[in-house]
């Protein structure tokens, strides 16, 4: 973990109020789930960084895809190449790739895209479901699609692009095919990875959730985030954001 | 040049720059930012007895320049603190000051009583929280009923007795010296203002505690006069708390009265902002040709 100035190379939208930006950054090597805490305004008034996570990495760059969710995401969206942003990072832990012949089901809705399109990419191979309103809200489809060994699986609730319904409906009839076992690696919505995780446990899969929860630092030293797991509280940023989804008190917030 | 500063009998900082309660946790995770031996001291999170539980999320809410946060005193409680986090942080060689709570007095009084340790440096009481027999009411809001706390945790502990105040008074003075009558050391000035966030679209408070407490430059000005009245009303050494971020904010908190400054708010949005603000005070005392920190403590000269 260090706090670096970052390059802006890149800042396009790519979907309805969807960004992607890249960074020239010499940050530490990172791994997919572990995210950035970007100070989006030199001005005190935007006083709290955001939590993002990590798309993507190279030899000095990085790319993040961030969605207009405030004033934070606004303004992180009026950077221009050239401009300069201090992300803190990499934080939180990171995702436990498929083992034991473990094939991979990787499900993102909402927000929930860049921490499991990284892992897909990294894995590359298993099955990619992309849960969105609408065909417009689905970013790097392409990119997607050039993922080798990875079957890509739109789901739109107006049904404009792939199957209608819930990311999560497409998760069930994957995991009711699948003919070994399989590990889940889910980040969105709460209500989606409650049901992703209740739907492994019926298919006696493995499921990793990455959590987003509002934070203050990112690092673990305000409670901000604390969540109720079967292993006691928990801080989102520093213990996770992966966790273990049949440990976590879905019920309880 | 010479940056010590002194807080209480046996309590010298080598620089007026402190973490501050709840926004450090118990130091690990700064330590791995930057060397904790650089501060003037590190406020732990406030323990209490038992480990406690937070709020229910979300617990903290963005507001201009500034936070508001109803984490709720989650902590590990003070064996789990000694046993598990006291050994690593007394290492760098800066002072501990630990910051604790209770519900009663009993509570408070024997919780100092189990901080009496070696590898504390001292401990600073907040009072913001609920007196659950009397009332509810924080004990920082009646000066008779502070004089009497801090005289019952004085009675039990060896170490330096910081008292925290809280902002919500019409007199911090009186609470000032009533807190110096029962025999604080120093006091800290002060804690967060109680705040709620609302949200239009649903209806709904956005903390899940609907109430918090606002931190960050958004209060300093408050702090800075909360300071400055303190300063007038009792002779014992004085901590800065509210929406310091730069060494100039530092510098104005020493000109108002206070001989150290803690850092809270600022340290969540950059982390590693204690060192620029220990060098920009050096740089300061250097370009006005000043010999010590203490040339600046209550040096503010009114009209
Ligand atoms: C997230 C958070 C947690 C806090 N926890 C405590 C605490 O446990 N005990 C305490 O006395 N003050 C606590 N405070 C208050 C701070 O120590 C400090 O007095 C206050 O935030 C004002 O200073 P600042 O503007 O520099 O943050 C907390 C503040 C924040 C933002
Ligand atoms: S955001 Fe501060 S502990 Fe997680």
């Amino acid at each position: 973990m260090n706090d670096v100035l970052a390059v802006v190379k890149g800042n396009r939208a790519v979907a309805r109020d969807t960004f992607l930006m890249d960074l020239d950054c010499a940050l530490e090597p990172s791994l997919p789930g572990q995210f950035l805490m970007v100070k989006v305004s030199s001005s005190c008034e935007l006083f709290l960084r955001r939590p993002l996570a990590i798309l993507g990495q190279g030899e000095g760059t990085l790319e993040i895809l961030y969605k207009l969710k405030g004033e934070g995401t606004l303004e992180l969206s009026r950077k221009k190449p050239g401009d300069v942003l201090w992300v803190l990072g990499p934080l939180g832990n990171c995702f436990s790739p498929p083992q034991n012949g473990e094939s991979a089901l990787f499900v993102a809705g909402g927000t929930g895209l860049p921490p499991v399109l990284a892992l897909a990419s990294r894995v590359g191979s298993g099955a990619l479901v992309i849960g969105a309103r609408s065909k417009g809200d689905i970013p790097l489809l392409d990119r997607m699609n050039s993922l080798k060994g990875v079957a890509v699986y739109p789901v739109t609730e107006d049904g404009s692009l792939g199957r209608r319904g819930m990311a999560t409906d497409v998760l069930g009839e994957l995991l009711a095919g699948a003919a070994g076992p399989c590990a889940v690696y889910a980040c969105g919505p709460r209500g989606m990875l409650e049901k992703a995780c209740e739907l492994s446990g019926v298919a006696a899969a493995r499921c990793e959730v990455s959590l987003e929860e509002y934070m203050a630092c990112g690092f673990g030293v305000c409670s901000a985030c604390t969540v109720k797991t079967s292993a006691g509280p928990r801080r989102v940023c520093s213990n996770g954001p992966v966790f273990d989804a049949a440990t976590i008190a879905w019920g309880a917030r | 040049m010479n940056t010590s500063v002194r807080i209480a009998p046996g309590l010298v900082l080598k620089n007026p720059v402190l973490s501050a309660s709840g926004t450090f946790a118990y130091g690990e995770e700064f330590s791995r930012l930057f060397d904790l031996g650089l501060l003037g001291g590190i406020v732990t999170k406030g323990l209490s007895l038992n480990p406690k539980e937070g709020n229910p999320l979300p617990r903290v809410y963005e507001t201009p320049c500034g936070l508001i946060n109803a984490i709720g005193l989650e902590n590990i409680g003070a064996d789990a603190f000694i046993s598990g986090k006291l050994p690593e942080l007394r290492s760098f060689g800066t002072p501990v000051i630990v910051n604790f709570f209770g519900s009663s007095e009993e509570d408070y009084a024997l919780l100092a009583s189990r901080l009496d340790v070696n590898g504390i440096a001292a401990i600073e009481m907040n009072v913001s929280c609920p007196n659950v027999k009397q009332g509810g009411l924080e004990f920082g809001r009646d000066p008779e009923v502070l004089f009497r706390l801090t005289g019952a945790v004085r009675a039990r502990t060896g170490k330096p007795l910081i008292v925290k105040l809280t902002p919500m008074v019409s007199d911090i003075g009186a609470m000032a010296q009533a807190a110096r009558a029962g025999g604080a050391d120093a006091i800290t000035c002060a804690n967060t203002i109680p705040a709620m966030a609302i949200d239009e679209h649903t209806w709904r408070p956005v903390l899940g505690n609907v109430t918090g407490g606002l931190s960050g430059p958004a209060i300093k000005p408050v702090a800075l006069k909360l300071v400055w009245e303190v300063s007038k009303k009792v002779d014992i050494p004085i901590i800065a708390s509210g929406g310091a971020c730069t060494w100039n904010d530092c510098v104005q908190f020493l000109l108002a009265g206070a001989s150290a400054v803690e850092i809270g708010s600022a340290s969540l949005r950059d982390p590693l902002c204690f060192t620029d603000i220990i060098t920009g005070i050096e740089h300061y005392l250097e370009s006005r040709g000043l010999d010590s920190v203490t040339d600046l403590i209550g040096k503010l000269e009114t009209p």
